[in-house]
């Protein structure tokens, strides 16, 4: 039995939770549902330990209490079982379980690992969950479905009162799936309240008891889901949705700019085939996992594909590397700007330059007085607010890179932009001034492919936007004739 | 806030900071002008950079390499073998009746390419098999001593004529001529690093390879050439140190590499790679080689020098880190 009572989280710039109070009753699957930046992940922190609430109370088995650590959260009965799994691959899965916490030998003075108590104990989780792997086995000969079994028995041996999971089947496959659930039912059954995040629907409604959503921070309520359809469930996700005032221009002329034919990469994506117009906003709306990342990094040539081939202005190609790709005016900004878009260790000068050498230098040299000019043109055009161009970029908040790494694709004069998330963790100012930027570049002729998980953001600046599920394009929408809430529901469909 | 948003906040703080390596150099000299005597005549300031050429030449090409990520363990390896290849190639063509001019220059460029070619190959398996340089480079570490002693039976060759000696022991207009190339090598390397976009790139492709894939910039041609040029500038060496022994000697320049990369990194220069400078580079050599000229013209014992040397470059280590921690917090 866990309750919180006015819970409130607010960031620089944003409240996260916005006086959230909700009980979730021992023995009950307790879904938690919510749009990205609804406050479900923050909500997940607070519950285990990992970050404090600005006010509010929480308490376990009534008694009020604070979650001060992750470790703090683990004793007072929460253990949390995230997306990404944890595994140590080369350990076995009796390590795994009790990782850091290891049994020792009595007398050794916490020393020498007690093995055969180990493989024992960890047996016993096992057996309690009624699943059977071998103890002595290397995590890394398991797959991804008794990875996250291994997973939920380390969360399991801590004999928690609540297990909360987040997105927890986000990499099983269909059968896999109904195993965890009955799983999860079992567990619930002896008592554990579990709190389940997932984005999808229809999942819900086989594994939930209660439904909680959260949208803009605030608890818009709590249903059983029995009694709810899925219309209800969208509509307190998403809210009245004001009709949008300013709808998008529509394009003059619809002149391809690029085609991509017959894509397939084995497990990602198959028979994808799209045209780009001249100016045009084409937004890719897909679920996690619909493979939507996946077919951008291809066009750009950053994995390889099985079979395809892409048009660019008269140019036909069959195989595609970064470098090709940026010749022939094709630019990237990955969702991932941490690792693949910036690189952090390096300074905003360098970041920004690091794409367009070519253009930056003349005959292959350059100084870092050409390259202080690129930095001033684009601090000024983009409103980056940097103190000192040469810190390093990780000094820098999340949009101010954002707007470094289009700059810095900006600087290569590229014809096509392919934005993956360009506005993932940034704050909605931010957001807007980036969305202006977009629709700038449209109209200046440029075309963008834009990838977003926030159907909203797609509906603002698109002209067309195409659905993608499981490695395929299944529809094409104008935002004027659709709303989110619909867009939603196209996504997800089975 | 300056408006144009580009100007550093706190400038003498940043000075200290920038100059840190330098102001503890000149400490240093500054300590051996009073101790030891003839530390700044001259002469012994000549001997210094002739002493630190033949690794610092080394050293412009190993901050390359380490700032795009990688490490070479090959360039003492590669100093004696390239010095025994110039003397065997140079033996055998002057027994086959060229003459000694054409046979040594012959032989030299030999060296040269051969080096390039095993420092390519090194970046060429790092970018299609992914096997670290760290390993290959520590493979090459010892095949390349086992050549230098195969090829020259485990004895000096001395093949060289008399004017040879000029490369490693040469003076023009009072200057030591190794000391020349030490000079240019350094200007080239960071005119390089500084103002062309290959440069660039080795500061990318170290700062983040992901990134610099992304970004369009052919990474392993970056890999490749970094590797190839670090081997190259160990094969100048080589020839330049054959020159001052007048010999091909398999058994010359051991533990360099140890040498050439502590000076790296007391330069400033990250292992993590993607940061660091030319520049630190030679004030790193520089301090190595003030260093050890102070504690022997101070008689300090042998021993206790390869102690101090230790103890200094891990201090100097640590004080880049501190820096670098501050820096990124």
């Amino acid at each position: 039995m866990l309750e919180i009572s006015n819970l409130r989280k607010e960031y620089p710039g944003t409240l996260a939770l916005d006086d959230v109070s909700v009980s979730f009753s021992a023995g009950s699957v307790h879904a938690l549902l919510g749009k990205n930046g609804a406050g479900k992940s923050t909500l997940v922190k607070i519950l285990a330990g990992a970050t404090q609430p600005t006010s509010g109370r929480i308490y376990v088995d009534g008694r009020e209490t604070k979650l001060r650590s992750p470790l703090d959260a683990f004793r007072q009965g929460i253990a949390p079982v995230y997306q990404e799994l944890s595994i140590l691959p080369e350990l076995s899965v009796g390590e795994n379980i009790f990782v850091g916490r290891l049994p020792k030998k009595k007398g050794t003075g916490g020393l020498v690992i007690d093995w055969p108590q180990l493989f024992e104990t960890a047996n016993s989780v096992l057996q309690d969950m009624q699943v059977s792997l071998d103890v002595r086995q290397k995590a890394s000969e398991l797959g991804v479905a008794q990875q996250q079994v291994v997973e939920l028995a380390k969360a399991m041996s801590f004999k928690p009162s609540v297990l909360l999971l987040d997105e927890p089947t986000s990499a099983l496959a269909h059968h896999e799936v109904n195993r965890l659930f009955s799983l999860l039912r079992m567990l619930a059954s002896r008592g554990v309240s579990i709190i389940y995040i997932t984005h999808r629907l229809h999942e819900v409604h086989e594994i939930a008891d209660k439904i909680t959503v959260l949208r803009d921070g605030k608890h818009i309520g709590t249903i059983l889901a029995k009694d709810a359809a899925p219309a209800t469930v969208v509509k307190m996700m998403f809210g009245e949705i004001p009709s949008r005032e300013k709808s998008v221009e529509e394009l003059k002329k619809r002149e391809t700019v690029m085609e991509v034919r017959n894509f397939r990469r084995e497990g990602r994506f198959s028979g994808v085939n799209l045209n780009l117009y001249k100016g045009e906003i084409l937004g890719i709306a897909g679920m996690l996992g619909s493979g939507r990342t996946e077919l951008v990094r291809a066009i750009f040539g950053a994995d390889p594909v099985e079979s395809g081939e892409i048009k660019i202005g008269g140019t036909l190609l069959r195989s595609f590397t970064p470098a090709s790709m940026k010749r022939l005016g094709v630019a990237y900004a990955s969702e991932n700007r941490k690792e693949e878009g910036l690189a952090q260790l390096l300074s905003t000068r360098l970041n920004m330059c690091l794409a367009s050498y070519d253009k930056v230098s003349r005959n292959g040299f350059l100084t870092r007085k050409m390259e202080a000019g690129v930095v001033r043109r684009f601090v000024r055009e983009l409103d980056i607010k940097i103190s000192d161009a040469e810190q390093s970029i990780s000094h820098l908040s999340g949009g101010n890179q954002q707007k470094v790494l289009l700059a810095k694709w900006l600087n290569t004069n590229p014809g096509v932009i392919l934005l993956d998330e360009p506005t993932r963790g940034i704050d909605i100012q931010t957001k807007q001034q980036i969305f202006q930027i977009m629709t700038d570049l449209g109209r200046s002729g440029i075309s963008i492919i834009f990838v977003s998980t926030e159907l909203e953001e797609l509906l603002e600046v698109c002209h067309r936007i195409l659905i993608m599920k499981k490695g395929n394009i299944v529809g094409e929408v104008r935002p004027a004739e659709i709303s989110a809430d619909e867009l939603f529901v196209l996504c997800m469909e089975q | 806030m300056n408006t144009d948003g580009i100007l550093p906040p706190d400038k003498a703080g940043r000075f200290l900071k920038k100059y840190m390596m330098e102001a503890i150099l000149l400490f240093l000299c500054a300590i051996l002008a009073f101790k030891a005597q003839n530390f700044f005549s001259t002469d012994n300031l000549l001997n210094v950079l002739r002493n630190v050429s033949m690794q610092g030449i080394i050293a412009f090409g190993m901050t390359m390499v380490i700032i795009s990520g990688e490490i070479d363990l090959s360039v003492g390896s590669a100093v004696a073998f390239s010095g025994c290849v110039t003397a065997y190639l140079t033996q055998m063509l002057a027994s086959g009746g060229a003459s000694m001019p054409v046979a040594i220059w012959v032989s030299i460029i030999c060296t040269l390419i051969l080096g390039l070619m095993v420092g390519c190959f090194t970046g060429y398996i790092r970018m299609k098999f992914q096997v670290p340089t760290f390993i290959t480079t520590l493979a090459w570490m010892t095949a390349l001593s086992g050549a230098a002693e195969l090829i020259t039976n485990g004895f000096p060759l001395t093949p060289f004529p008399e004017w040879y000696n000029f490369l490693g022991g040469g003076y023009v207009f009072g200057i030591p001529f190794p000391a020349i190339v030490f000079v240019a090598v350094f200007s080239a390397v960071h005119f390089v690093m500084n103002y062309t976009s290959f440069g660039r790139s080795v500061y990318a492709v170290g700062g983040n390879m992901e990134v610099a894939r992304l970004s369009g910039i052919r990474v392993h041609v970056v890999k490749i050439g970094v590797m190839g040029a670090v081997v190259f500038l160990a094969s100048l060496s080589g020839i330049m140190q054959s020159s001052e022994i007048m010999s091909g000697s398999p058994t010359t320049a051991k533990g360099w590499e140890l040498d050439v990369i502590a000076s790296v990194i007391i330069g400033g220069t990250s292992l993590m790679g993607g940061a660091g400078t030319v520049k630190g580079t030679l004030i790193g050599v520089i301090f190595l080689g003030v260093l050890v000229n102070g504690m022997t013209l101070m008689n300090v014992n042998e021993y206790w020098q390869h102690v101090v040397r230790g103890v200094l470059i891990l201090l100097a280590v640590l004080l880049n880190r501190v820096q670098f921690r501050k820096n990124q917090s």
